[in-house]
């Protein structure tokens, strides 16, 4: 079940070199003063953003919180090409963002697997489109077992449970080896047993895949838990409030990390500061 | 019901097959019950009409009895294949020129609701006119086609083209309108084209909304030929009909109804399978 060291996406270093902050990485992700002001049906103007900076380093876990509203999908949605920024610099391994790139890959709130086509097929899906030719054939196979979907080829999302078809997902947004993975609240839709089990299953996929990763989560014990820098954000319109680095050690696991005095610390911090702002965070 | 249940299960804990067996043999019952029934229901309507045809004494040329029906539906099948006075030729013909009228009006419902849904400016012109055209009662036009078609098949191709055409328009036209804008987002984020999109995602999610078309289509095809057969045809089951009528032989009437309300059924039956191995996933939990 477990195949971190031998799943190799990437040329990919030992993942007992990394190391938990991201002061050596050139940033993969820059964003400097990006700004997004929504025109609603009715006429007016909603500022979703305001004056975002963040950067974002190779092969950094980067969560996202900041109360409900706030501008985090929003953010994300500009990544990921699907929404243009109105101000501001966007720019992906030094060049600015224009639409979709294949180096982004995409894992929203529900899973979105085509209904009709197999797992197989879903996480090929990718590969299918914009004219490419599926290069690497067992690739989507890999990608599978590296998630513990072997043998679930041939099924269709109905016939998956909810965690399984997010693993789905996935395994879809790595299809096309992309640098850069986001997440919108993926687990969102999962009871908290499952969600806990995804948190150390989506860990184990970050250390084979060696992605740079941003995840929004509501859950502030979820993102101390996943990520390098839990990066906090203001009421709408957002912009970043703090930046915590997080230095517990990996792999990390529930038992050991729940209870590390460094993790309550963090979410307690987290808290308090998402707390002060007055958003509705849990 | 439940008791018995319980027992099943009982002995089934102890021997599984013996579970299977007993199951098997349960619903085996449920269905031969629900087919009697079915039967039953049958002669009892079939009775009523032949005890009410005799005791009130209702002339054969307002209601045969129902053993004339089965009797001409006799004749008309009890025939070589290829005879000209069978029910074979005439229903085959109007099989054919519905069948065709189907797939032509119909792939045109589904390429014009297709372009309706992805083009702004083809759904803003044409969209008046659709609905012109659906609300007003397709049947009055007949007279009008059989005026610029003739008598011949393809005024009943026309006729059953033009009825087969609404249902695959509109439903493909709102399947595709109403296609989960997650899955949009989906086919942006991963740059797909906008044919990619629609072939990919689009025109697949709107398989449900194109079968419920597709099945309505398939009944509204037949009902065009026929309408246009009424109103002049050399063959046809409509002819069929007409011409009975003309001698007053209503039971040859009631065959050819009894024989279309067959076709129907079997015609709907096949859609519906092919639907449901087509688009095993429609109404499935998918969260
Ligand atoms: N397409 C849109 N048109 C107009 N306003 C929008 C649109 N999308 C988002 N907004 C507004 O922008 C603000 C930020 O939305 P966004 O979805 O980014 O919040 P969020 O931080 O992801 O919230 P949540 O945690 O609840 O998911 C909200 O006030 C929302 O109403
Ligand atoms: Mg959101």
């Amino acid at each position: 079940m477990r195949h971190v060291g031998r799943i190799e996406l990437t040329a990919a270093k030992p993942a007992e070199l990394r190391t938990t902050s991201s002061k050596a990485r050139t940033p993969l992700v820059v964003a400097e003063g990006v700004a997004k002001t929504y025109r609603t049906v009715s006429g007016g103007n909603i500022a979703a953003l305001r004056a975002v900076d963040i950067a974002i380093g190779e092969g950094d876990f980067v969560c996202l919180v900041g109360p409900s509203g706030c501008g985090k999908s929003t953010f994300l949605r500009l990544i990921a090409g699907l929404d243009v920024l109105s101000t501001g610099r966007l720019t992906l391994a030094g060049s600015p963002l224009v639409g979709a790139s294949p180096d982004v890959g995409v894992v929203f709130q529900s899973a979105t697997l085509l209904p009709w086509l197999s797992v197989y097929e879903n996480v090929r899906l990718p590969l299918r489109i914009g004219g490419r030719r599926d290069s690497d054939p067992g690739r989507t196979q890999r990608l599978l077992a590296m998630v513990g979907l072997a043998g679930f080829e041939d099924k269709y999302p109905y016939e998956l449970s909810g965690g399984m078809q997010q693993r789905a997902a996935i395994c879809r947004a790595l299809a096309r080896d992309p640098k850069i993975l986001l997440m919108d609240e993926p687990f969102g839709a999962l009871d908290a047993l499952t969600r806990e089990r995804m948190n150390v299953e989506l860990q184990r996929i970050w250390l084979a895949s060696q992605k740079t990763v941003l995840l929004i989560t509501h859950s502030i014990g979820e993102s101390v838990f996943l990520g390098d820098r839990v990066v906090v954000m203001s009421q709408r319109p957002g912009r970043v409030l703090q930046d915590f680095r997080i230095d517990l050690p990996r792999p990390r696991t529930f038992e050991q990390t729940t209870s590390d005095p460094e993790y309550l610390r963090l979410v307690r911090e987290i808290r308090a500061l998402l707390d002060s702002t007055g958003g509705d965070e849990a | 019901m439940s008791r018995q249940d319980v027992h099943v299960r009982e002995q089934a804990s102890i021997d599984l097959p013996a579970q299977a067996h007993a199951e098997d043999r349960l619903s085996l019952l449920g269905r031969r019950n629900r087919i009697l029934l079915t039967l039953a229901g049958a002669v009892v309507l079939l009775g009523l009409w032949h005890l009410s045809v005799v005791v009130l004494q209702v002339p054969p040329y307002i209601l045969p009895p129902p053993a004339t029906v089965v009797s001409a539906l006799w004749n008309g099948l009890h025939v070589p294949l290829m005879s000209p006075v069978g029910f074979y030729v005439p229903l085959a013909s109007t099989l054919y020129n519905a069948g065709m009228g189907f797939l032509i009006g119909g792939l045109l419902g589904i390429l014009l609701g297709s372009l309706m849904a992805e083009f702004r400016p083809v759904e803003t012109v044409l969209m008046p006119y659709a609905f012109a055209l659906q609300s007003l009662p397709k049947v009055a036009i007949a007279p009008l086609i059989v005026i610029w078609c003739g008598f011949g098949d393809s005024s009943k191709i026309a006729m059953a083209g033009l009825l087969a055409f609404f249902p695959l328009m509109v439903n493909t036209f709102t399947g595709l309108r109403t296609v989960d804008p997650a899955l949009l987002d989906l086919m942006r984020a991963l740059s797909a084209t906008r044919l990619e999109t629609y072939r990919v995602a689009k025109l697949p999610a709107a398989a449900p909304y194109v079968f419920a078309g597709l099945d309505m289509a398939a009944v509204y095809s037949l009902l065009g030929a026929i309408i246009a057969e009424f109103l002049g045809a050399q063959q046809g089951i409509g002819v069929t009909i007409t011409q009975a009528q003309a001698v007053t032989d209503v039971a040859t009437v009631f065959a050819a109804l009894v024989l279309l309300g067959i076709t129907g059924i079997v015609i709907h039956t096949v859609i519906r399978a092919v639907e449901r191995s087509v688009v095993h996933w429609a109404g499935r939990a998918n969260a």
